[in-house]
């Protein structure tokens, strides 16, 4: 992977101030990884597998106070139409997140606490092929955060924490803990039986040090074997990350735009929002409109029809058909390239 | 930059890994087999760039099929709910399995037993007490004959008299549940049938979205009916489209959020009061709440949800005045059993697999009151059911 670039201390800042957008930050370092020593922790995390009712307690007890320490860093994100989920890793609002979740730089970004606090910012750098990727709160801090790790220490058979937001943002809920074990690894994944779900990507997988080891990632067919990102992967794509940029052919694809909006309804998909003088408004598209086919193909969740979208390209045109009160309508759209900050 | 790559399970100082310890690999994991599967059918997190992603994971996964070693991988048995592992809970077990029944209806497993009476009393999930012969295991290894004392609809729980002596009441613990407390699911076996910890804290579970079948006008906020889906109960109740909702239950709405906010606390089969306002005539309408099945009427206006991301969920999975969530992987035919903390003092109650990441139990005081609203009205079901002979169970 020749994008991928020796994270160098501190690296240099090299931002070009850029019209219209906010007063640049300098461009963070690579973080370094919090201190921790192995022999710290009880002795039951140093065996093989725990054999006793004290071993159990030893490790309860401390995912309890790990989970009392780093919950307040783990944040939801909302970029665009979706959400997903994202770590905290400087007092000046650093976010950790996977590549798929930010999609490109310079995108808008709600952050939501586990305590219901929200905060603005923007993506920054993306590596689609490590699917790393880092945001940034501009709102004012100091914000909860927490220390990275150190993947060259953990070991197959850790007990690792998974906490992230699946499902997105509930505030009765918040956020959702996991527990499990390092079960694989190799160059750029890090395999845990923890579960996680849709919602989850971006989320941290902390050691237990309570320092963050990887990033969620995917997903298998099996409930017992998830992949995340492991922490290297954004040291290794560090520059590319701070600096904003975006890394690999997809990521670098223009993005089809189409402005509108759409939510799940009992119905279906169903039109929350259109933009003003965006491709779907020039279409005729109205909020509230149910869209029922794209190229005659069912359009049963929201969530299909945004792929559509994100698999079209710019300039292409969209046959739909919508439902509108009682009215069937075929309406094509032209899709755009998106404009800025979208 | 390969030297760079995380080197795990090579590294120099590495505690015995489990691959070079002296356990045999497991015969069930077979790895390079796996990261085909594994890469085959990844499923992605994030639904909107599903595509995207899925190509990311065969990049991701590729140096995996490529480099994979046996010493790369976790022994499954070693894995969290792995059987070395869950052999550290036997004597959570052991001190359990007395207080646990398994219930089997015309031969198939169904749902565990939480006993809450040593004359034989256990409390289970209702929805999985289908008809049939019930009969349950013991951990005596026994099978002995059940049968169904009553039923709490709202929280799902069935009390069923089993015919067996020296069972032992489950010891119900004291106090809160804390993020991150191991969540133990004993069955009557020797080790625990999953093990897991406390998710998220208990609250509130909503019921699944059931429907009166009206579609709202979309070019106004107010309440007014754009359209009614055929064969549901607000076309059957003769509510016309332009007609306003002005109350529901009593309480009065203005806009379409507040109806169906108040129609989500209610599930599939209640019945909701509206207020209908039409020109200067108001009357109220009964409703019935309804989830239309696939090739019922109006199924194809609530489409179902998409599978649950490969995950085996209770076919009755919300609608809970009170759960704890935990993340362990339970089968859908193993809730009802109580979930117990490291004392082997039931926390709760395991009432449903909900999700890839939830499963939900009934806190124990909550099970508690349940038990002790089942229980009083125990004696004229019994005398009852005496008299009728063995009691079916009801269909429902």
């Amino acid at each position: 992977m020749e994008n991928i670039q020796t994270p160098g201390p501190a690296a240099p800042a090299k931002t070009k101030p850029k019209e219209a957008e906010p007063p640049a930050l300098p461009t963070p370092a690579v973080p370094k990884p919090g201190p921790a020593r192995r022999q710290d922790l009880p002795a039951a995390f140093s065996k093989e597998v725990p054999t006793s009712i004290a071993d159990l307690r030893a490790i309860e007890q401390q995912v309890k106070k790990l989970v009392r320490q780093v919950s307040p860093a783990v944040v939801a994100v909302e970029v665009g139409y979706a959400s997903g989920s994202g770590v905290v890793i400087s007092a000046d609002g650093l976010v950790l997140s996977a590549g798929h979740v930010c999609g490109r730089p310079r995108r808008d970004v709600l952050f939501t606490f586990p305590d219901g606090r929200t905060a603005r910012g923007k993506t920054m750098g993306v590596d689609r092929d490590a699917d790393t990727g880092l945001m940034r709160i501009t709102d004012p801090g100091p914000w909860p955060h927490v220390a990275v790790g150190d993947l060259e220490e953990a070991r197959l058979g850790d007990w690792v924490l998974a906490l992230g937001h699946p499902g997105g943002f509930d505030l009765k809920r918040s956020l959702v803990v996991r527990l499990g074990r390092i079960i694989r690894a190799a160059p750029g994944i890090v395999q845990t039986d923890c579960t996680i779900n849709s919602g989850d990507s971006g989320g941290p997988l902390f050691d237990m040090h309570g320092r963050v080891l990887a990033i969620h990632s995917a997903i298998s067919s099996s409930l017992a074997e998830n992949f995340h990102v492991p922490i290297t992967e954004f040291f290794d794509t560090w520059n590319t990350l701070a600096a904003g940029g975006s890394a690999n052919a997809l990521a670098s694809q223009p993005r089809a735009y189409v402005g509108a909006s759409a939510a799940d309804d009992p119905a279906g998909c169903r039109l929350s929002a259109v933009e003003k003088n965006s491709p779907a408004f020039n279409a005729g598209l109205q909020p509230g409109d149910l869209v029922l086919k794209v190229e005659g193909r069912d359009i049963p969740v929201s969530a299909t029809f945004r792929r559509w979208i994100a698999e079209a390209q710019p300039g292409e045109t969209l046959n739909l058909e919508i439902k509108r009160g009682d009215k069937l309508l075929s309406l094509q759209v032209k899709l755009q390239t998106p404009p800025d900050g979208k | 930059m390969a030297s760079d790559l995380p080197q795990l399970p090579s590294a120099p100082g590495t505690p015995p890994s489990t691959g070079s310890s002296p356990n045999p690999a497991p015969s069930n994991h077979s790895p390079p087999a796996s990261g085909n599967r594994l890469s085959a059918r990844l499923i992605c997190l994030f639904a909107i760039l599903a595509v995207a992603l899925i190509l990311g994971g065969w990049t991701l996964v590729s140096p995996v099929q490529e480099t994979f070693q046996e010493d790369l991988a976790l022994p499954r048995n070693y894995f969290r709910s792995g059987e070395q592992t869950l052999r550290a809970f036997a004597s959570l077990s052991k001190a359990t399995r007395n207080s646990i029944v398994k219930f089997n209806v015309d031969g198939e497993t169904v749902a565990l037993g939480t006993v809450v009476d040593a004359a034989g009393l256990a409390l289970t999930k209702a929805s999985e007490i289908k008809p049939g012969k019930l009969t349950c295991w013991l951990a005596s290894d026994k099978e002995v004959n059940a049968q169904l004392l009553g039923v709490d609809d709202d929280e799902d729980v069935a009390l069923v008299r089993v015919d067996a002596k020296g069972l032992k009441p489950i010891t119900w613990a004291a106090g809160d549940v804390a993020e991150g407390q191991w969540a133990v699911t004993p069955g009557i076996a020797d080790t625990p049938n999953a093990v897991g910890i406390i998710s998220a804290l208990p609250r509130r579970i909503r019921p699944q979205r059931a429907f009166i079948g009206v579609q709202f006008d979309f070019d106004t906020p107010l309440p007014r009916v754009g359209m009614l889906i055929a064969g549901l109960s607000a076309q059957k109740a003769g509510l016309k489209p332009g007609d306003l909702i002005a109350a529901v239950n009593g309480n009065p709405v203005t806009n379409r959020e507040q109806v169906v906010d108040i129609l989500r606390d209610f599930r599939e089969g209640q019945t909701v009061t509206v207020r209908v306002r039409r020109a200067a005539e108001e009357f109220d309408a009964s409703l019935k709440m309804i989830v239309p099945r696939s090739g019922e009427e109006g199924a194809e206006f609530y489409p179902q949800r998409p599978a649950n991301l490969g995950a085996e969920v209770s076919r009755r999975a919300l609608g809970f005045e009170r759960a704890i969530e935990h993340d362990t992987v339970l089968q859908p035919w193993l809730c009802g059993g109580p979930l117990v903390n490291l004392d082997g003092q039931a926390i709760g109650l395991n009432i449903a697999r909900a999700s890839r990441v939830t499963t939900y139990a009934l806190p124990a005081a909550l099970v508690q009151r349940i038990f002790a609203n089942l229980n009083s009205r125990r004696p004229h079901v019994e005398k009852t059911a005496a008299r009728l002979g063995a009691m079916k169970a009801p269909s429902r």
